[in-house]
C-alpha cells in the first residue's frame, strides 16, 4: 500500500492470482464492464496473439470517499502458464491482498493446488507472509460440466481458512462478490496495521458502504 | 533501463510524469492537426508544468496590445495566470480582458491529475463586439485599430468549444493510455528478463556446487573401491595357492568327489580374482593412476598371441576365429599387456555373445587418427592425422539396440540385465577397455545391428616407423 498523506490518497495493490485459463482476465473484464464508469478506469491487458495473458492485466478503480479520503485500488492479474513465474513474482510485490482463481473443473484440481503452493512459494519470496496476507477462494466456471458440486464446496468453505466465492466470470456472476469480499478482507488487514480510520477518519464499515455504492451495477442508457 | 526504484513505482501501476509516456512529437502532431481543423491555438502542459506541446499562431490583436505599455503587462499578468491554472476535475474558462478566453481542461490518468492542455485564446460565437475591458486598456489604444484585430480574432461556439476539447482531450488520453501500455510492456520485459537471469545464476550456482560435492563422491567410489579390491586379493591369493596344494595332494591323496569340490572352489576363487582385478583396474583407471609402459608392439604377434589365448574358448563354443593382420599394418605404440587385455577383453566378448557355429573376425590394418580429435573440429589448425592401427573385433551375434550403444562403455553396464546370469560378468571389462583405449590416446567405436552382430573398432596410435 502506498500512503500519501498531503493528498489523502491511498493506493492499495489487489492480485488476482491462479492457474492458467482459470478465469483471472475474465474477472477483470467482468469487473470493468460491471462497474460504474467513473469508478473504473480502462482495463489494460498486455496479452499475447491467442489471448493468453503475457506480463499482466490491470484494473485502476478510484473510490473517493465522503470523508476526502481518495483510494486507489490496483487490480492487477498474473500470468498463469508454469514458464512466467518471474513475471507473477514481479507482479506479487507490494500485494496487499489476493484473489486466487481456482477452476471449478475436476480435471483441474492438481492445477489449482500447483498455482496455490507457487503463489505461497512467491510470496514468501517477495517477502510477504502467506499467512497474514488477505486471500480468498473463487471457484470459477461454475457453468462447466464435470465440476465440483456445491455440495462439495460447501464442505471445503466450511474447513478452509479463506473465504470461498463461486463465480462465472465470463457472465460476470460472482465477480463483484468476490471484488468486494477481497477489498472488505484487505481494507480490514490495513486497518489493523495502520489505523486509517485514525488517520483519515473512515470506518471500515463506512468505506465498505461508499466502495458498494460505487461499484453497484449502473445499467447506464445502453443496459449494460 | 529503469532502475529498480523505478520499476517498483511502474509494478504499482502508475504513471510518474506525463512526458515518461508521451512523446513530444506525438502529442504536437496531435495538436497540430486539432490546429489545422479548428484554427484554435492548444498548449498541453505537464502535472509538474513542463510544455509539451505549443501550437498557435501570434494573433495581430495580441501583437498590437504588445505595442502598448499597459496592454503588454495586462497581456502578460493574463498569460502567466492562465499557465498557472490548474482545474482539480473541472474545466476552467478563464476570461482574457480582450473579450477572448482560455479554455483549461483537466488531464487524468488512473485517479491522479497528470497534466492539461490550454485551449484559446479563441472569441466565444456569442461575443460580436469588443469588450469595454479591451477599448480602455490604455490611454494611447486605437480603438478602430483594436476593433479591426479584434474581428480577426479566431471564433467558435462555447458548446462547440466544450465540444473539440473533449474530444481532444479523449485523443490525448488514449495516447496516454496506448503509451503507458507499452512502457509497462518494455519494463515487465526488461525486469521479468532480469528476475529469469538471477533465478538462474542462483540454480547454476546450486548445481554447480552439488557436481562438485558429486565429483568428490565419485572420488571417494573410486578409492574405496581401490582399497577394497586391493585387501579381497590377498585373502583370496591364499584360498587360491592353498587349493592349488590341496589339489596337488601336498596334504593327502584325495577322493574324486574332494578333487571335483575343490575344481569347483579353484574355479569359482579364479573367477573373483579376476573380477577383482578389473575393478582394480578400473579403480587405478580412473584415478589415472595406471602406468603405461609404451613400447612397439608387433600386429602379428599380438594377433597370435591373443588366438592362443582364446582358441580353447572358442572351441567350447563352437565359434570359429578368423585372425586377418594386413601387410601394411604397423607396429603399435602402446603397452604391450594392456593392448593385449583391450583385445582379449573385446574378443571374449564376441566369443560370448556369438551363436554356435559363428564366427569371430579379428582384423589389423593401418589407419589414421585425426590430430584434431574425433569430431574434426578446427582440423584447418591442427597438424594432418597421424598413423595408426585400426583393431577391429566382429561378431556375428544378437547385436546391440541402437539406444544403447552410448551406454556399453559405462561400468556395470549391462545391455540386458538377464544376460549377466546367462554370460556372466559384471559390465566392468568394456569400461576399462574404453579407459585403456582413451590411455593410449586412441579411440574405441561400436556400431551394431540389432540380429546381425556388432563391430568394435580400436584406433590406437602407430610405433614411429623410422624409429
Amino acid at each position: 500500500m502506498q500512503i500519501d498523506f498531503a493528498a489523502k490518497e491511498l493506493t492499495v495493490k489487489l492480485v488476482y492470482y491462479g492457474p492458467a485459463l482459470s478465469g483471472k482476465t475474465s474477472n477483470l473484464r467482468a469487473i470493468h464492464w460491471l462497474g460504474t464508469s467513473n469508478a473504473c478506469g480502462e482495463l489494460m491487458t498486455l496479452e499475447t496473439q491467442n489471448d493468453r495473458t503475457l506480463f499482466f492485466d490491470m484494473l485502476p478503480i478510484t473510490v473517493s470517499s465522503g470523508s476526502g479520503l481518495k483510494v486507489r485500488l490496483k487490480l492487477f492479474t498474473v500470468p498463469g502458464q508454469v514458464m512466467h513465474n518471474a513475471t507473477r513474482r514481479l507482479v506479487l510485490q507490494g500485494t496487499d491482498g489476493v484473489a486466487f482463481i481456482a477452476d471449478s473443473q475436476r480435471s483441474e484440481a492438481d492445477a489449482n493446488r500447483e498455482s496455490f503452493l507457487n503463489l505461497k512459494c512467491n510470496l514468501e519470496e517477495n517477502g510477504i507472509d502467506p499467512e497474514r496476507i488477505p486471500t480468498i477462494i473463487q471457484f470459477n466456471k461454475r457453468d462447466m460440466a464435470s465440476i465440483r458440486t456445491d455440495e462439495e464446496l460447501e464442505l471445503i468453505a466450511q474447513r478452509s481458512r479463506e473465504p470461498i466465492y463461486k463465480a462465472v466470470a465470463t457472465r460476470g456472476y460472482g465477480v463483484m462478490q468476490t471484488l468486494r469480499g477481497l477489498i472488505r478482507d484487505t481494507w480490514a488487514k490495513l486497518e489493523g496495521d495502520h489505523q486509517l480510520e485514525d488517520k483519515f477518519g473512515i470506518s471500515p464499515i463506512r468505506f465498505m458502504t461508499e466502495v458498494e455504492a460505487k461499484l453497484k451495477h449502473d445499467p447506464g442508457p445502453g443496459g449494460r | 533501463m529503469q532502475d529498480q526504484t523505478n520499476v517498483a513505482d511502474i509494478m504499482m501501476g502508475d504513471v510518474v510524469r506525463l512526458e515518461d509516456v508521451l512523446s513530444r512529437d506525438s502529442v504536437t502532431s496531435v495538436c497540430k492537426s486539432f490546429f489545422g481543423l479548428f484554427g484554435l491555438p492548444v498548449r498541453v502542459i505537464s502535472h509538474e508544468g513542463d510544455l509539451l506541446a505549443d501550437v498557435h499562431r501570434d494573433q495581430p490583436l495580441c501583437n498590437y496590445l504588445n505595442t502598448l505599455h499597459e496592454g503588454e503587462r495586462e497581456c502578460a499578468g493574463t498569460v502567466s495566470i492562465v499557465r498557472d491554472l490548474e482545474p482539480d476535475v473541472e474545466t476552467i474558462v478563464h476570461p482574457c480582458f480582450t473579450g477572448a478566453v482560455y479554455r483549461i481542461v483537466p488531464l487524468e490518468y488512473q485517479g491522479r491529475p497528470i497534466g492539461r492542455f490550454i485551449v484559446g485564446p479563441y472569441v466565444p460565437a456569442e461575443t460580436t463586439q469588443p469588450p469595454a475591458s479591451l477599448l480602455s486598456i490604455d490611454a494611447e489604444i486605437d480603438a478602430a485599430a483594436a476593433c479591426a484585430h479584434f474581428d480577426t480574432m479566431p471564433r467558435v461556439r462555447e458548446d462547440i468549444a466544450k465540444e473539440i476539447s473533449a474530444h481532444l482531450k479523449g485523443v490525448l488520453e488514449l495516447l496516454l493510455f496506448s503509451g503507458h501500455r507499452a512502457q509497462l510492456a518494455s519494463t515487465m520485459q526488461v525486469a521479468s528478463v532480469r528476475e529469469n537471469y538471477r533465478e538462474l545464476a542462483e540454480k547454476n550456482e546450486a548445481l554447480k556446487s552439488s557436481f562438485e560435492k558429486l565429483k568428490q563422491l565419485d572420488q571417494l567410489k573410486s578409492t574405496f573401491l581401490a582399497t577394497v579390491s586391493h585387501e579381497l586379493r590377498s585373502p583370496l591369493t591364499s584360498i587360491i595357492g592353498y587349493t592349488e596344494m590341496l589339489e596337488s595332494g601336498a596334504a593327502g591323496a584325495l577322493s574324486d568327489g574332494q578333487a571335483e569340490f575343490l575344481g569347483t572352489i579353484r574355479n569359482k576363487a579364479d573367477q573373483l580374482l579376476s573380477l577383482i582385478s578389473s575393478l582394480l583396474d578400473l579403480g587405478r583407471l580412473e584415478a589415472k593412476s595406471l602406468d603405461l609402459n609404451h613400447e612397439q608392439i608387433d600386429p602379428h604377434a599380438l594377433l597370435s598371441d591373443l588366438a592362443a589365448t582364446i582358441v580353447p574358448t572358442a572351441n567350447r563354443r563352437n565359434v570359429s576365429l578368423d585372425i586377418q593382420v594386413d601387410d601394411e599394418t604397423p607396429n603399435v605404440w602402446g603397452d604391450q599387456v594392456r593392448v593385449g587385455q583391450i583385445l582379449l577383453n573385446l574378443v571374449d566378448n564376441a566369443v560370448k555373445f556369438s551363436d554356435e557355429g559363428g564366427t569371430v573376425t579379428v582384423r589389423a590394418e593401418r589407419g589414421e587418427i585425426d590430430a584434431a580429435g574425433a569430431s574434426g573440429l578446427g582440423a584447418a589448425l591442427f597438424t594432418a592425422s597421424e598413423p595408426a592401427v585400426v583393431l577391429t573385433v566382429q561378431d556375428g551375434g544378437m547385436g546391440i539396440a541402437e539406444q544403447n550403444l552410448s551406454k556399453v562403455f559405462d561400468a556395470f553396464y549391462q545391455v540386458d540385465a538377464g544376460t549377466t546370469r546367462v554370460h556372466g560378468g559384471a559390465g566392468l571389462g568394456l569400461s576399462i577397455v574404453k579407459n585403456l583405449v582413451d590411455g593410449h590416446g586412441g579411440k574405441i567405436e561400436v556400431t551394431s545391428t540389432l540380429g546381425e552382430g556388432t563391430i568394435f573398432s580400436v584406433t590406437l596410435p602407430a610405433a614411429d616407423e623410422d624409429a
